[in-house]
């Protein structure tokens, strides 16, 4: 079953191409949608929820086309937007049960779910309190709330972890986690620092300039990145060389030589390049398996 | 209300374990549809107009307000009580109370949309299953109640008054039914004015300043334009130029269906007047409508 996907859509404001013919989809599970800021990820959520309409293409979310169940697809899907979106003056619990309420649920549910939802997101005796005199941390997981109290079947979480230390990040990425997989709520969550979204994530769509850049498993993501970093005291030039000749792929960064793993025999042929060389070895280092890294690459390589 | 989710109920025949934490828990239950959630935010809105649900501050002013437009009631029951003579008639109730009406709506009107365009909680609504004629006609429909509310209470009371001290002669059911059925035009000019103006701004206090600075524009223009036709003997001009204020328009339309004494005690423009003061009312309240829509279509998509 496929939670969302988009077919060459494209959206165009008067100065600018937001998205510029995206085809993606995406499974049931937790998905990472990774991009620079103004790549498009908030304008595609935006289309997703029938909020705008797209310039060019089509979309399905939960089986539903934006442009014409917008109001199926807003009573199935949650949102938390990036931005502040609470008004100071109401208790979260008084806010929540509005926003249940608002999503359709009956008087009684509402206050049940908006309990409940607050106690699963960590908030006890402070949501009697006014938001206005909650920290950035409380905030954020009020936000989550009102976009899981109605039991959603799946949410859009953009830039969740935006302003929180790093306590709160770890935090919130296990929340996330547990919604994704102990709640049954699918989650595309946006980010645009990568090494945070590969510890929740099980896809991961990365898109750049309203482009998709690549969509794969974060299995996949990893495996792409073996590598391992050689350094020597000098000639690492002869090395690189000699490795070439041996048909590993190697890329130079200063004094440090990074080599592609692309089977066991590639460590063999590292330690016998740099024993025929009479090299002195300083460092042999498993790559570091950031998603950042296959990001910076393909970056560049566009 | 914060009561943990109730267990189900353990199998009598094998009491043999306690659940301490069911987890999550789906929402099984009903959910209801567009008019539901419409209800509920006009219910909510109404309740912010006075500040219920708010802190103590925020009840402030609109009680205080509310309280002075008891205050010609309570006179007037005096006066029949005491002196066996009526007060202040039914018809004429709105027209002289109009600065504290505009100053209510001046006041409140603002607190209905600014916070949620300042706080930028209106993404939240439109993720919902709500359209944004929806959000429009909530928070129309609540300041339009507010409004009724502020008039038909005291009107009422005068009545229950006028009934009870039992003056001689038929009481003035039909006066009172008339001025009832005007509070409802009174209530949709005035309620929809007053929310349009304020939805252009996310900032309260300016808000208040623009909405007071058009009813003072208003009255002070046909005061003026008045005077001055008056004194150079167009009469008829003069009683058009009373239709300027949106108090009198209204007040035109009631002395016209309703053939009741005009309470700006000059007339109002013979033959087609009430019919052009309906009319005129009617498209200001269409006017301001659209602008509202068209204003936050515009909030939607951005």
């Amino acid at each position: 079953m496929t939670i969302l996907a988009t077919e060459g859509l494209t959206k165009r404001f008067p100065r600018v191409t937001a998205l510029d013919r995206l085809t993606v989809s995406a499974e049931p599970g937790v998905t990472g949608l990774v991009g620079a800021n103004g790549a498009g990820k908030s304008t595609l959520i935006k289309l997703l929820l029938g909020l705008t309409p797209p310039t060019e293409g089509r979309a399905t979310v939960l089986g539903l086309d934006p442009a014409a169940q917008a109001l199926d697809i807003r009573r199935a899907v949650g949102y938390m937007p990036e931005h502040e979106c609470l008004p100071p003056d109401v208790s979260a619990t008084e806010f929540v049960v509005h926003m249940a309420r608002m999503s359709g649920l009956p008087r009684a549910a509402a206050r049940e779910r908006a309990a409940d939802t607050l106690r699963h997101v960590g908030l006890y005796e402070e949501r009697y309190r006014p938001i206005g005199g909650y920290s950035t941390g409380m905030r954020q997981r009020v936000k989550l709330a009102q976009a899981l109290v109605h039991d959603p079947k799946l949410v859009f979480l953009d830039e969740p972890t935006n302003g929180l230390d790093p306590q709160g990040r770890d935090e919130m990425l296990a929340l996330i986690r547990r919604v994704g997989t102990e709640f049954g709520i699918s989650v595309i969550v946006t980010s645009h620092l990568l090494g945070e979204l590969e510890r929740v994530c099980d896809h991961v769509i990365v898109i750049d300039g309203g482009r998709l850049l690549r969509s794969s498993s974060i299995g996949e993501f990893t495996q792409r990145t073996q590598s391992v970093t050689v350094e020597v005291e000098e000639g690492q030039d002869a090395l690189a060389g000699r490795l070439a000749e041996l048909g590993q792929q190697v890329t130079a960064h200063g004094r440090l030589l990074t080599v592609a793993v692309s089977s066991p025999a590639t460590y063999d042929a590292v330690r016998d390049a740099v024993c025929d060389l009479d090299l002195r070895l300083v460092r042999l280092e498993q790559g570091r398996h950031r998603i950042e890294d296959v990001f910076r690459e393909e970056v560049s390589s566009v | 209300m914060s009561e943990p989710p109730p267990a189900p109920p353990a199998p009598a025949a094998a009491p043999t374990g306690v659940i301490h934490d069911i987890g999550y828990r789906h929402y099984q239950g009903r959910r209801l549809g567009r008019g539901h959630a419409l209800a509920a935010l006009t219910g909510h809105s109404l309740r912010g107009v006075f500040g219920l649900g708010r802190p103590a501050r925020a009840k402030i002013m609109p009680f205080l307000l509310a309280g002075i437009m008891m205050l010609p009631a309570a006179v007037s029951i005096a006066m029949m009580a005491i002196l066996k003579q009526r007060g202040i008639a039914y018809p004429a109730y709105a027209g002289i109370m109009q600065a504290v009406l505009a100053v209510f709506l001046a006041a409140q009107s603002p607190g209905l949309v600014a916070p949620d365009l300042r706080f930028r909680v209106l993404p939240l609504y439109l993720s919902r299953p709500n359209s944004t004629a929806d959000y429009v006609i909530a928070k129309l429909a609540a300041m339009a109640a507010a409004i009724l509310l502020l008039l038909a209470v005291p009107l009422t009371t005068m009545f229950v008054g006028e009934l009870l001290v039992d003056l001689p002669g038929p009481p003035q059911t039909s006066h009172y039914l008339a001025a009832l059925a005007t509070s409802v035009l009174y209530a949709l000019l005035l309620g929809s004015i007053g929310v349009a103006i304020a939805s252009f701004t996310p900032r309260r206090g300016l808000g208040v300043a623009a909405v007071i600075a058009v009813y003072l524009l208003s009255s002070a223009i046909s005061g003026v334009l008045v005077g001055v036709l008056e004194s150079v003997g167009r009469h008829t001009a003069a009683l058009w130029a009373w239709l300027i204020n949106p108090f009198f328009l209204v007040d035109a339309v009631q002395n016209w269906l309703f053939d009741t004494p005009s309470a700006s005690g000059d007339g109002y423009p013979p033959g087609i007047g009430g019919p052009v003061a309906l009319l005129a009312a009617l498209v200001l309240i269409i006017l301001a409508v659209t602008a509202l829509l068209f204003r936050y279509r515009k909030a939607a998509a951005s």
